[in-house]
């Protein structure tokens, strides 16, 4: 089959991709055409955003389950990457209902809105696939640059600028240190595809001097170090979180709900692929291998794990806004979910999938509290949040839940996802490196009880506070019903996970190394 | 005291009528037909091959295995570079004097007519007066960005001339990105503009240099795109492939083989016009609104060459739009056979071969100055345009029309077979002709409404 | 001293100056100027590894337009000269650490690392080469790079541009 055939033969397996982009061009016409004015208009895109995700669901829904390189290498589709496309996608339909209810989007700047939202999805999905260097940067980019404008996109305010541009200014920074790294890897193999890459940079003939050698080990320590530098910034991990309480405050709520998760769910399926292409490929998949350049990756991953959870819980303790508060947060859930990525096993990634996916509904409920209380207060801190329960008792209700989950408290889901993460660790206490496995466990259990306190600082102001004034809590009907929906999928999930166990478990295999 | 000038009208030109004569005659045709010889002579060498051969050969040196090899390349690429330069000076000269004549004729005025006959060195007159000029730098200038900034432009006029074919082989190199190349080094003409404006601490130079700078940077999209179509059609970024795919007869040339191209060469005019500032679109130094714009505060040598990069400017558009779409040095009736049968195998060519090669020179200055005579007639028939008009002309017409023609053309490529282009070829030149005639029977009659039923080239 | 070599490191010495004027210059005006000499540079050590399709692109693009935009911006921003960095000389000590640990340690590897080294005609045609590349190989990497330009053109504008009169 020749180049040109194979990318023709590759656009069938592409469907889902492409609804997406006709959607994005679509939403960028359909905001010229309907009226600034139109009573509708808001409505109408609300309507198109929905259908573009909708198409695009159905037609992944009938997606060949079967393993496959597309694009002459470029990305995969295979179950792995089909499993985080249905978590984009509804991350992306819930947020597109939560910010047509908000009041954050003024109706002649939501198309747009749509519009970048659905980019961002299309570059999240080629994150989770792509099998090429160039491709993986390039959808980092994707899901960067629209994610900037956004960051800034209420007009005049000069948080949002500041968000904005802290946001441009570290992802940028970032990225070019990734695109370095990946020019070394690329300068040192001669390839850039994922595939090929693990067995070739294994199969580098070590040089006859001994400073070529370590010439040799240190390319390859610098090159992964700012790989995993543009993939931490994603995720969030500790030394390249700044940019995260920061843009949370200043960017759209509904947007800044979407970024918690979507983006970060995408870094975890291009982080699990890049570190099963070449990183933890030493001695077998399940011990603490000594991988690329002598140097034990899944003990780094774990490290950073630690850091980046207990220093992201140490700074949640002492924050007032909510936004700031969850900010932390989700950098703490990011070191978490990092432990399953050093477990460095199938039950590893399992377990990293399980947590998205709980974390998903947990911490987009846990903002659409947030913007509730901010429409009726009009401003993010705990304070506003003083006897809630009197005022609005299924919105408090549903937030303890939320963020009792977001603990990992049982029997909420949030419990489930985290057992996984421990048990995945754990797992290793009598292999090699047992020891470093326990520390890690331990270090997690201290953070879950740190998080509990801040966590609870919330739950106390909601439930034991007494109301500041007269002020009406009423959130839109929609919102209840999210609300109301998500807490009760939580619950259901914490006493009855099988359904993800098998989900999880069927997306497991996935295209890396050849 | 009178201080009098060897070319002062009224001492020289005025005692001794024939020197001026020959002056002028050497000035007007020596001087340009000396530069095109050279060219001849020394660019169709100038490869190192050659060189080393011609070294062998003559004086029995192994130039390639000397170590002063590239002391003599570059000695020799110095010597082009000469010719070019000085090619550019002049044609900036010839071409300030024609356009103060022509403006004057559209203007019912006589024009600059005291030194050499017709006036004609006014411009070397103008040149020696710039030079003995006062070079001053404000005070609050910054120093180093203001000496700095003509060169700027000057480099960007001058790295076009590294691609442009002025015949058959009279071309400095054929790069093969030539096309995109000629489009990157304007850059630097921008750059110049930009440096200007901001180094002369003025709130003029400033409005300029911002203005330039957005004009510049809008148009060169449309005329990228446009230049695109004759590369398509090509299938090469090379110039000399451009005007090889092209033939001597009108409708061999790009510009009618295809509608759109045809389209895209009116794009590339204009947009071309507005990269180059000239009217109307020259808001960067509109004098009614901005004193003299981006160089208001320049003066003597300085001055001279932003003036002279605006003016060759006006051979690097024109010479581009003929080499893209008019068939460039394209001899009608001779082929890539006649030029390699007169070629031979010598390491000199015969008589016959430099016939051939000024013909074809020949072909492509004549066509490059009928186009400057154009953009000199729209300076003096239309109006400075509007920033608004300027920016919504480019964004909202030049760049989607460009585009369309781009698919237009790749669409045509693609189903119209071989005869169905050369049909369009005739249909197209016989339109052409047909609007020429129009227009020279609607001039006559105009002119004839003035000045009495004829056309009048009395006070030349 | 061989000639190519020679012109390697003028051009090499071009890219470092200019750089580094880029971060040191006081003058905003003067950084971008900085950023000239490195960006022609960068050409020129393309056309030294006779990628001449990829230097011309790098001067039409960065020359033609980031660093016109970016003098553009410079001249549309009042009073850029007298404005005071209020955070200049935190973290001096640290910032000097960063920089010549991260220096030494990148020299290392350049010098010690076992690079792929091919060799290539000196100025071969890369246009065509290129060509169907992008649109065989890296198709998609082109085409998703067109998405990502119009979304990110869009979202630019769109945080850009003045409010327009919302819904009354």
């Amino acid at each position: 089959m020749t180049i040109t055939q194979f990318n023709i033969a590759s656009a069938s397996w592409f469907r889902p991709e492409l609804a997406l982009t006709a959607g994005i061009l679509l939403l960028f016409l359909l905001d010229v055409l309907v009226r600034k004015q139109s009573r509708y208009r808001v409505a109408v895109l609300t309507v198109a955003a929905l259908a573009c995700v909708g198409v695009a669901a159905a037609l992944l829904a009938f997606q060949p389950v079967e393993s496959r390189a597309m694009f002459n290498g470029m990305i995969a589709s295979d179950p792995f990457a089909t499993f985080w496309k249905w978590l984009f996608l509804g991350a992306a339909a819930l947020t597109v209902l939560i910010a047509a209810r908000s009041d954050e989007f003024p109706s002649p700047r939501i198309g747009v809105f749509y519009a970048l939202l659905l980019s961002v999805v299309l570059g999240m999905f080629l994150m989770a696939t792509s099998l090429d260097l160039l491709m993986l940067y390039l959808a980092i980019e994707m899901v960067s640059l629209p994610s900037y404008a956004i960051a800034g996109y209420k007009p005049g305010d000069r948080r949002a600028a500041e968000a904005s541009l802290k946001y441009v200014i570290y992802g940028g920074v970032a990225s070019g240190i990734m695109l370095f790294g990946l020019s070394y890897i690329y300068g040192l193999v001669g390839s850039t595809n994922l595939t090929a890459l693990g067995v070739r940079l294994e199969s580098l003939a070590a040089p006859a001097s001994a400073g070529g050698q370590l010439g040799l080990r240190v390319a390859l320590m610098v090159a992964v170090i700012f790989v995993l530098c543009g993939i931490g910034y994603k995720i969030a991990a500790v030394p390249w979180h700044m940019w995260c309480p920061d843009v949370y405050e200043g960017a759209p709520t509904p947007f800044v709900a979407f970024l918690s998760v979507g983006p970060k769910a995408a870094g975890f399926a291009l982080a699990v692929r890049v570190f099963y292409s070449f990183l933890a490929s030493g001695g077998g998949p399940e011990g603490f291998a000594r991988g690329l350049a002598d140097v034990p990756w899944p003990a780094v991953v774990g490290v950073l794990s630690a850091v980046t959870m207990t220093l992201g819980n140490l700074s949640a303790l002492h924050q007032n806004n909510l936004k700031r508060l969850l900010a932390y947060s989700s950098i703490s859930h990011a070191g978490y979910a990092l432990m399953g990525l050093a477990a460095a096993s199938q039950l590893g990634v399992q377990s990293v999938m399980i947590y998205m996916l709980v974390y998903l509904v947990m911490n987009l409920g846990a903002f659409l509290a947030v913007i509730a209380i901010a429409q009726a207060t009009g401003s993010e801190t705990i304070a506003d949040c003083n006897g809630l329960s009197r005022r609005h008792p299924l919105l408090a209700v549903t937030f303890a839940v939320f963020l009792f989950s977001l603990t990992g408290l049982p029997p909420l889901a949030g419990f489930v996802g985290k057992w996984y993460l421990f048990v995945a660790v754990l797992s290793h206490y009598a292999g090699d490196g047992g020891a470093w496995y326990v520390t890690l466990a331990v270090i997690a259990a201290l953070n879950t009880a740190i998080s509990l306190y801040y966590y609870v600082r919330i739950i106390r102001a909601m439930f034991i506070e007494a109301p500041a004034g007269e002020l009406v809590v009423r959130p839109r009907v929609s919102y209840q019903i999210m609300l109301g929906t998500f807490s009760a999928a939580l619950l259901l999930f914490g006493v009855w996970w099988n359904p993800l166990i098998e989900w999880t478990q069927a997306s497991l295999t996935f295209l890396t190394r050849g | 005291m009178r201080i009098t000038l060897g070319l002062d009208s009224t001492s020289l030109s005025r005692r001794y009528p024939r020197l001026a004569i020959l002056a002028t005659l050497f000035m007007a045709f020596g001087l340009p037909l000396g530069l095109y010889v050279a060219a001849l002579a020394v660019f169709p060498l100038n490869t190192p091959e050659r060189l080393d051969a011609m070294a062998e050969q003559w004086l029995g040196y192994d130039l390639a295995g000397s170590p002063y090899r590239y002391i003599v390349y570059t000695a020799f690429l110095l010597l082009v570079a000469f010719i070019a330069v000085n090619y550019t000076a002049v044609f900036g000269g010839v071409s300030t004097w024609v356009e103060r004549r022509v403006a004057g004729r559209m203007q019912s005025r006589i024009g600059p007519n005291r030194p050499g006959a017709a006036g004609f060195l006014s411009w070397v007159a103008d040149a020696v007066k710039m030079i003995l000029k006062e070079d001053t730098i404000p005070a609050e200038a910054d120093h180093l960005l203001f000496r700095a900034a003509p060169y700027f432009s000057m480099v960007g006029l001058l790295l076009p001339f590294v691609v442009l074919p002025f015949g058959e082989a009279t071309v400095v190199t054929d790069m093969n990105v030539g096309v995109f190349y000629v489009a990157a080094a304007s850059a630097f003409v921008v750059v110049g503009i930009l440096v200007s404006g901001w180094a002369s601490n003025s709130k003029w130079a400033l409005f300029g240099g911002i203005r330039g700078a957005a004009q510049v940077m809008s148009y060169e999209i449309p005329a990228g795109i446009a230049m695109m179509v004759p590369v398509l059609m090509a299938g090469t970024l090379s110039m000399q492939g451009i005007v090889r795919a092209q033939g001597g007869w009108p409708w061999q040339w790009f510009v009618f083989q295809n509608p759109a191209a045809f389209v895209a060469f009116f794009i590339a005019v204009t947009a071309s016009l507005a990269e180059g500032n000239r009217t109307p679109f020259d808001l960067p130094e509109a004098e009614s609104e901005l004193v003299a714009g981006y160089h208001a505060e320049y003066s003597g040598f300085r001055l001279a060459i932003f003036l002279m990069v605006e003016w060759a400017n006006m051979w690097i558009m024109a010479g581009l739009a003929v080499t893209l779409f008019l068939g460039g040095w394209q001899v009608p009736g001779y082929g890539a056979e006649d030029y390699a049968r007169l070629l031979g195998t010598g390491l000199l060519p015969a008589p016959g071969w430099f016939g051939l090669q000024l013909l074809s020179m020949l072909m492509f200055v004549v066509k490059t100055w009928a186009l400057v005579f154009v953009f000199i007639w729209l300076r003096w028939t239309l109006p400075r345009v509007r920033v608004d008009q300027m920016m919504s002309l480019c964004w909202k017409y030049l760049v989607p029309g460009a585009f369309l023609c781009f698919v237009v053309t790749l669409v045509w490529q693609l189903l119209v077979p071989p005869a169905g282009v050369a049909f369009t070829g005739y249909a197209l030149t016989a339109l052409a002709l047909f609007v020429l005639a129009k227009f020279a029977v609607a001039t006559r009659r105009n002119i004839s409404k003035v000045a009495g039923h004829r056309v009048d080239l009395g006070n030349w | 001293m061989n000639t190519q070599f020679a012109i390697f490191v003028f051009l090499a010495l071009a890219t470092l100056i200019g750089a580094a004027s880029v971060a040191l210059s006081r003058n905003i005006f003067w950084s971008a100027m900085g950023l000239l000499s490195c960006l022609v540079g960068v050409g020129g050590l393309y056309v030294m590894l006779s990628a001449d399709f990829v230097a011309i692109t790098q001067l039409l693009v960065y020359i033609g337009g980031v660093l016109v935009l970016i003098l553009f911006a410079i001249m549309l921003t009042s009073q850029i000269q007298e404005i005071s960095v209020s955070n200049r000389s935190v973290g001096l000590v640290g910032g000097y650490l960063i920089f010549f640990v991260v220096s030494t340690l990148l020299s290392f590897v350049a010098l010690w690392a076992p690079w792929r080294l091919t060799s290539k005609e000196p100025v071969a045609n890369t246009t065509v080469a290129l060509g169907d590349g992008l649109l065989g190989t890296w198709l998609l990497p082109f085409e998703i790079a067109s998405v990502l330009l119009v979304a990110t053109l869009v979202g630019a504008i769109v945080i850009a541009r003045k409010e327009v009169k919302s819904d009354s």
